[in-house]
């Protein structure tokens, strides 16, 4: 098992490194945006403030309601071509 | 052995697929949070709701889409017929040659400057004749240039001197010549 995770470290820590991590996060955050995900959270947004109050709303609150709600909404589309690019760069560095 | 090899890289496979999905999951983690703090400071600072308006006030700013009329419900060509009164030489021009005539009449903008500069240069060429400047001025006119024909007339006009292009004297001048050969053949 500490070899497994040994590797898992080693791993991440390229991915940071060579600045991979980053792109990815980008490209997500852009395919997102285009796919109206962000928009749609922003709505559950917008009821968990009315439900809880402007003022007393808390980032807990928020990411307790939008985390689960945001998983599950990712289009297939998007998950396939990311999880195609980190395929493709752990088949360069991960051996 | 070959068999082991096979299930090794079958069991590499899986745990670098189970690898990738664990990425994945961080990412959409990732992005998810961003999305909530974004809010969050939104929602605090005040401005989350600003981009929000009432039916009402939508209405007001509707596109509008009649013709003869832009999208704002201005008429857009009503400047076209009308005529203004320059300021310096007192004509009305019409409102879409005032630009262009202001420059010139005022004596500023780049190309009333460029204009003097090669008066100036064809003027210290040939100097010593009293229309000098305006004949040269019309010598370099005569490649077609639009602005430059419209300097002539409009030089003509204005200052009302009566000045001869150096092609029409030699005409002029070819003329006398052929009707003084004329007449001296026939005397």
């Amino acid at each position: 098992m500490s070899k497994d995770s040994k590797m898992r470290a080693t791993i991440n820590q390229k991915l940071t490194e060579m600045g991979e991590r980053e792109r990815l996060k980008e490209l997500l955050r852009a395919k997102l945006t285009e796919c109206g995900w962000r928009d749609q959270l922003k709505a559950n947004c917008k009821d968990v403030i009315k439900e809880k109050g402007l003022e007393h709303v808390t980032v807990e609150d928020l990411v307790v309601e939008i985390t689960p709600k945001g998983r599950v909404l990712v289009p297939d589309s998007v998950k396939k071509e990311l999880l195609q690019r980190i395929r493709a760069f752990l088949a360069q560095h991960a051996t | 052995m070959k068999m082991d090899e096979i299930s090794m890289s079958s069991l590499d496979n899986s745990k670098l697929e189970a690898v990738a999905q664990d990425i994945l999951s961080d990412l959409v983690e990732d992005a998810c949070l961003g999305l909530c703090f974004e809010v969050h400071r939104a929602v605090k600072q005040g401005y989350f709701f600003l981009e929000d308006t009432d039916q009402e006030t939508m209405r007001d700013f509707e596109i509008v889409d009649q013709p003869g009329v832009d999208v704002f419900g201005q008429v857009y060509n009503q400047w076209k017929n009308k005529e203004c009164v320059c300021p310096n030489c007192s004509r009305s021009i019409a409102a879409s040659r005032f630009a262009p005539h202001l420059e010139k009449c005022l004596g500023m903008g780049r190309n009333s400057s460029r204009i003097a500069n090669r008066r100036i240069v064809t003027g210290n060429n040939t100097n010593n004749k009293s229309e000098s400047d305006q004949e040269d001025n019309d010598d370099v006119n005569d490649n077609d240039w639009s602005y430059g024909a419209e300097k002539k007339a409009k030089k003509r006009k204005s200052d009302k001197v009566f000045a001869l292009s150096l092609k029409q004297l030699f005409h002029i001048f070819c003329n006398n010549i052929f009707a003084t050969s004329l007449s001296f053949c026939f005397s």
